[in-house]
């Protein structure tokens, strides 16, 4: 019992800290520089990403094993995640727009450009590239997911505090935003190295 | 190999279209009609020049009352199909009404 724990554990913190999926692998970038201008927006973000990420790549883990390995069909792995992945986020817009219209607006367009998100196909595409089964096909989603949402906030809450900060106009909004985010994952890249014995 | 792939694409699309046409029906959202006719008239790319996140969230504040000459794509002939718009609405929310209860009282 305490292995199986100890397994979620680290495959948690290598998903969501030492192999940031933003910070470290790169992906995603775009929500994390669109939506991190408001706390509020950049959490919910995190939220509908996460969410995406689990459906999408246990449902798209279950179509690589079910039925594209005994297949031979491997070759249409990037089509149909794609396709897979553009539906649940046509679901997940409808069903926010019906029950959570505040959500739906504060997104925009961000909430369609989920689907293009690189990180949510990197996600479903290293599951199979690291011979995850199931149970790991559940955690390191979820895992990335949640290091999408830290990603995520701490970019918030930085923009948020430097909005009221004295900078030269050449810096503004985006310009520094971009080099925080060179500093985060500068940050980051320490956490890299720490091993589990 | 070949029909295998497009056995099993054709069958992937039918499934999840089956899903979408069920969750359109039962997330259906009553959308307001001058909005939708403001959204017809814009250009429709999304460039946000107007300050707002979308043609759509334009079309709705214009609803709400934002200026109407903020589309930089639009120009003045967008302008003027939204001025249209507007000033047909005015045009349908002031006209004496035909209904019978206003027949009744008016005697």
């Amino acid at each position: 019992m305490l292995d199986t724990f100890q397994q979620i554990f680290v495959l948690f913190f290598v998903a969501a800290i030492s192999e940031n999926i933003v910070l470290s692998k790169f992906l995603g970038i775009c929500p994390f520089m669109g939506v991190s201008k408001k706390l509020s927006s950049a959490y919910q973000m995190g939220l509908a990403v996460t969410f995406v990420m689990l459906f999408s790549s246990l449902v798209t883990w279950a179509i690589n094993k079910f039925v594209l390995l005994p297949f031979d069909l491997e070759f249409l792995k990037i089509v149909s995640f794609i396709l897979v992945i553009a539906s649940s986020v046509q679901f997940l817009e409808m069903y926010l727009q019906k029950y959570f219209e505040g959500v739906y607006d504060a997104f925009g367009i961000y909430l369609p450009l989920i689907t293009t998100n690189c990180a949510i196909l990197g996600v479903a595409l290293l599951n199979i590239q690291y011979n995850h089964g199931l149970f790991e096909s559940i955690f390191y989603p979820i895992g990335s997911g949640i290091g999408f949402l830290i990603a995520l906030i701490l970019m918030a809450g930085i923009r948020e505090k430097l909005e009221l900060a004295d900078l030269p106009r050449a810096f503004k909004g985006a310009p520094v935003a971009l080099i925080v985010a060179g500093l985060l994952a500068l940050a980051f890249t320490g956490l890299k190295t720490i091993i589990f014995t | 190999m070949i029909m295998e792939a497009i056995i099993f694409m054709v069958a992937l699309a039918l499934v999840l279209g089956i899903i979408l046409a069920y969750a359109s029906k039962r997330f259906e959202v009553k959308k307001s009609e001058i909005a939708s006719k403001i959204l017809a008239v814009l250009p429709g790319i999304n460039c946000g020049a107007c300050g707002y996140a979308g043609c759509e969230a334009y079309a709705k504040a214009i609803e709400k009352g934002a200026a109407i000459d903020l589309c930089i794509p639009g120009k003045q002939e967008v302008k003027d199909k939204i001025a249209a718009i507007l000033a047909a609405e005015k045009n349908n929310n002031s006209q004496p009404s035909n209904d019978s209860v206003s027949d009744i009282t008016k005697k």
